[in-house]
């Protein structure tokens, strides 16, 4: 019996291992293509049970139990996956080593077995004949590549360049109609706010309201119907305002405590002040007489329908009634950090009330309402869902709702007319946005902002000004192809808004430093640092811009290329909101306590 | 003294370059309320720029020890080694990247796009096995490039595909590079890259497309030896043309061809000529007329070619994202239950009008007209010299490699018993 020898038993085993090496990287590429297709059909986080489980949790946001079910089920769903995705990349190593046996194994056979050159049989294809063959083949291949390319041209032509060209030009044609309808629309805005001022000078002794159910611009000049005054702009179109007091007397004509705590400033009314409190479970309107400092009423804000039952998680620093009221001189319109809105009219009836949804939001709910004419503007820049809606004033009906493909922010919209036309300017990440405030319909964005805005806008004379923390203040000339006049990341605000005026803009920021630069150039021409923290708004009044700081030291200063302290007036306790001034008072909310300071004495 | 203190100075900065550069968080991380804690961020290191020059280090070294091992030592063991080395340097170490075939690519988008800053690396990763091959032949395949070097590895049992499949695959390179370069050019996508069969392998994290592809690869090239180098590799048809050039290339034998035909079957790529002895059954006027005919009919292929590449622009150019970009918003989604892409909302987030879209998507449209025309007529300009290149041949006596095909692996050379011959008679002196 013939034994077999050493080499040929080890080509055998090597032979036998790299089979089963092949085998197993075969038996490998079958699992990891079955584990691939199932990692890929399947979605883990959105499966039919952990919709139907959310759905019934939404309806029952209480039930503890169902909760722990939804997250037990996520954590599970996500472990299969991720199990998943760790068994393809393992299975890839072993494959990887599995050929690598069967490389070596095989090579080495290779080395072993010296196969001796043999000398091929004689070959009959005869040379000529097999190129004449191949140039064929080449020709064949070449005619039908050239068919199929033609084939599959044909197929797929759209005439997209010709498309492509049409719709360039015509672009730029809209574009350029687009420029003169704005235009247009822009002069008749313009001559309907001259008739309307027209209008106004004839009845501006008597203050009559118009007709059609809204304020004239004179009467919301005259008054302070939203956050930063008319407009939300900052510039209150009045004279004759304080400008020294002392919280322990002087000038301070009445000083009322405020039921609930809330980060909102007060909005005034011709003789009514109206602001609003709440905590985790309760939330109130509060109307005042600006005479007296009375409490005229106090409206709970209970029973919305489709109000959350629990309240949002807020951040301390912004409360639960950040954001502020406003009026439109027949109703006043209050919102709160868990979506309530509620209209109520002067004697503090409810009109209209509903609610818009549990704001995703981690600090909480905080963009002021605006009016425009009879609409309620509310910008509900909430986490994956950002809107800004109008409601019919008398109503609560919404009158258009337009998405904004922008992140969550905090800041609240400015009404300002433009000269051409009147625009409803928000600010949220990446973009400040004007919009027709009576049709929702976008007129110009500006890419010039990120992170998480809390600051308003400010505007005057065809500039707006945009700020945050760790991203930029941008100062853009407005029109359908806005453009940036000019930048700066020297000083950044994230809570306060600037303000200014034709010739100056200012920039307070949150640690207390005040910046003065030239609103069409951007050169800088002053910096105060008033060392004081700061969250309220600046506010410019008969030529001096009131800041309020954290401690509620209220520094007056002249809107002027220099600095010029008026004075550094203290209220006696602290305050982070921001100042309304009518009728020759300013009104501050502080922490406890709402003061009413005027020029006469203390009756 | 001087000298020391310029060394030494020298030095200092080689080392600076070692040094990690360390990115600095610019922007303080949010805050959560829940508790969530934040993940370390892991900043990977930026490779030092002395590196690359450490690579380029090692591809002239490596083509050299090469070439020295195919022309002068005539080793195929030395070879086998240096490809395992290319394979774990090239392949697993540099991950593929930076390659000799992608930087095609790079070259072409800096003679197009004034803009484009290419690297020093990328410049002697395409120039160097040209140089070589312009005098030794493709040494570079052989033994220093990766993806030859892996599938190398796994020709186990190689097969004769026939004139006729080798002619017809052999186009398929030719319009790779084409594609490649028109690609390139118009700065749409470097598509080799994109579709580097072996680059998931090197990186441990093949996508499944490219987990097939190159598996697909590695099982055929078991039969077909080397099919990516052969029937792909567009950087090939450069070291083909560059390689007919070379003086100093491989032989099969180191002194004359006795004729024995051992060699015959040795080569796993089909690249050995065979002596033709066979007389062209064409008279010498019958195959100047022939010539004349396909001489002419070059310029007629090239126009066709280019008639049709201009053809297929559209589809061509539907890969650019200007044109992707553009096609999109004016094919808007109207289910509203589906997202918008992240096309059209970064192109919302740029605040960019709809025409200035359309006008860039229009010229890019007439860059790739452009284009396909040149892309055309080269394809044509291909069939046509491969046409004329099947008539066209010497008349060879011995047994020698093709210079364009031939990519220097030395197995032939053990074939030959004048070599056997040789090295016996050293032995014996």
């Amino acid at each position: 019996m013939a034994t077999k020898t050493p080499p040929e038993k080890t080509i055998k085993l090597l032979q036998s291992i790299a089979f089963a090496g092949a085998m197993l990287a075969f038996v490998l590429c079958i699992l990891i293509s079955v584990n691939y297709f199932q990692v890929k059909s399947s979605d883990p986080l959105n499966s039919p049970v952990m919709k139907s489980l959310i759905e019934k949790y939404k309806s029952n946001p209480d039930d503890e139990q169902l909760k722990a079910e939804i997250r037990e089920l996520d954590l599970l769903a996500r472990k299969a996956f991720f199990t998943n995705k760790w068994q393809i990349r393992t299975g890839g190593y072993i494959l990887l080593f599995s050929v690598l046996i069967v490389i070596i194994c095989l090579k080495s056979v290779e080395l072993m077995m010296v196969k001796l050159p043999s000398v091929p049989d004689d070959k009959t294809d005869n040379f000529w004949d097999l190129r004449k063959i191949n140039r064929k083949w080449v020709a064949y291949l070449g005619i039908f590549l050239v068919c199929i390319s033609l084939l599959f041209a044909f197929l797929t032509h759209t005439k997209l360049g010709e498309t492509m060209d049409l719709t360039a030009n015509k672009g730029s044609m809209a574009d350029s109609t687009q420029t003169n309808a704005n235009e247009n629309l822009a002069t008749a805005s313009s001559t309907v706010a001259t008739d309307s001022t027209t209008k106004t000078g004839k009845d501006s002794s008597t203050l009559i309201q118009s007709l059609d159910g809204y304020p004239t611009q004179q009467e919301i000049n005259t008054n302070s119907p939203s956050f930063r005054g008319p407009g939300s702009n900052g510039v209150v179109f009045q004279r004759g305002f304080p400008t020294s007091w002392n919280g322990s007397g002087k000038n301070i004509n009445w000083k009322t405590a405020i039921p609930l705590p809330g980060y909102n400033s007060p909005i005034v009314w011709n003789d009514k002040i109206f602001l609003s409190g709440a905590n985790a479970t309760k939330r109130e309107v509060y109307c005042f007489d600006l005479n007296t400092g009375k409490i005229l009423w106090l409206t709970p804000v209970e029973k919305i329908p489709g109000s959350p039952a629990t309240a949002p998680k807020v951040n301390g620093e912004t409360g639960f009634a950040a954001p502020t009221l406003t009026t439109d001189g027949r109703r006043v319109y209050a919102i709160f950090a868990n979506g309530d809105l509620i209209a109520l009219d002067f004697e503090g009836k409810k009109v209209w009330a509903k609610n818009l949804g549990l704001p995703k939001n981690h600090y909480g709910h905080s963009s002021s309402l605006v009016m425009y004419r009879d609409l309620l503007i509310v910008q509900y820049d909430q986490s994956g869902n950002t809107n800004v809606m109008a409601f019919a004033a008398k109503t609560g009906d919404q009158v258009w709702k337009t998405s904004r493909d922008v992140k969550i922010s905090w800041s609240s919209p400015i009404i300002v007319s433009t000269g051409k036309q009147t625009e409803a300017m928000l600010v949220a990440e990446p973009f400040v946005i004007s919009y027709n405030p009576a049709t929702g319909k976008e007129l110009w964005r500006f890419n010039c902002i990120s992170g998480e805005v809390g600051p308003s806008l400010a505007y005057a004379d065809g500039v707006v000004f945009s700020v945050n923390d760790y991203a930029k203040l941008a100062a853009v000339k407005i029109g359908p192809t806005p453009q940036l006049l000019w930048e700066s990341d020297e000083y950044l605000s994230d809570i306060p808004s600037p303000v200014a005026t034709s010739k100056y803009l200012f920039l307070p920021t949150s640690y207390g430093m005040m910046v003065c630069y030239d609103a069409k150039t951007g050169e800088k021409y002053w910096e105060k640092d008033f060392a004081t923290p700061t969250y309220a708004s600046p506010v410019i009044a008969d030529g001096n811009v009131y800041q309020m700081d954290k401690k509620g030291v209220m520094h007056i200063f002249k809107a002027d290329k220099t600095y010029t302290s008026v004075s550094d007036s203290p209220l006696g306790e602290g305050s982070v909101c921001t100042p309304a001034f009518a009728g020759g008072k300013i009104i501050i909310r502080g922490d406890k306590n709402l003061y009413c300071i005027g020029n006469q004495p203390r009756p | 003294m001087k000298k020391s203190l310029a060394l030494a100075f020298l030095i200092f900065l080689f080392a600076v370059q070692f040094m990690n550069s360390y990115g600095v968080q610019r922007f303080p991380k949010p805050e959560f309320e829940s508790g969530y804690v934040q993940p370390e961020t892991l900043l990977p290191n930026p490779r030092a720029e002395l590196l690359a020059f450490m690579d380029m280090g090692v591809l002239i070294l490596s083509l050299s020890v090469v070439t020295w091992l195919v022309i002068k030592k005539r080793s195929r063991n030395g070879v086998f080694w240096m490809s395992l080395f290319a394979l774990a340097y090239f392949g697993f170490y540099r991950e593929g990247c930076i390659c000799t075939i992608g930087s095609i690519q790079n070259v072409t988008l800096a003679m197009f796009d004034k803009s484009y800053a290419i690297p020093i690396s990328a410049i002697v990763f395409f120039v160097a096995p040209l140089a070589y091959t312009a005098f030794f032949g493709r040494t570079f395949c052989a033994a220093v490039c990766p993806f030859g070097a892996l599938q190398d590895l796994v020709a186990f049992s190689p097969q004769k595909l026939g004139t006729r499949l080798n002619a017809v695959l052999g186009v398929i390179p030719y319009i790779y590079l084409g594609l490649a370069v028109l690609y390139a050019a118009t700065g749409t996508d470097f598509i080799i890259c994109r579709y580097d069969p072996f680059v998931g392998i090197w990186r441990f994290n093949a996508s499944f497309g490219t987990f097939v592809f190159g598996g697909l690869l590695l099982v055929t090239g078991i039969f077909i030896a080397r099919p990516y180098c052969r029937f792909l590799c567009p950087y090939g048809v450069l070291l083909n043309w560059t390689s007919r050039f070379s003086r100093k290339h491989i032989t099969i034998t180191p002194a004359e061809c006795i004729q024995c035909r051992l060699c015959e079957n040795s080569c796993p790529y089909d690249a050995i000529d065979m002596p033709l002895t066979a007389k062209n059954p064409d008279d010498k006027r019958t195959m100047g007329r022939k010539l004349i005919f396909i001489t002419f009919l070059i310029p007629i292929f090239m126009l066709a070619g280019g008639w049709t590449g201009s053809r297929l622009h559209e589809p061509l150019a539907s890969v650019n994202a200007k044109v992707k970009l553009a096609k999109q918003i004016l094919n808007p989604v109207t289910d509203k239950t589906q997202a918008e892409t992240f096309e059209i909302e970064a192109f919302k987030s740029q605040g960019k009008q709809q025409a200035q879209v359309f006008a860039e998507a229009s010229e890019v449209l007439h860059k790739f007209y452009i284009g396909g025309w040149i892309l055309g007529g080269f394809i044509g300009l291909v069939f046509g010299g491969l046409i004329a290149g099947q008539m066209i041949t010497k008349h060879r006596t011995d047994y020698i490699p093709n210079k364009g095909t031939c990519f220097s692996c030395t197995r032939c050379v053990d074939y030959c018993p004048v070599k056997l011959a040789h090295l016996t008679k050293d032995i014996i002196i």
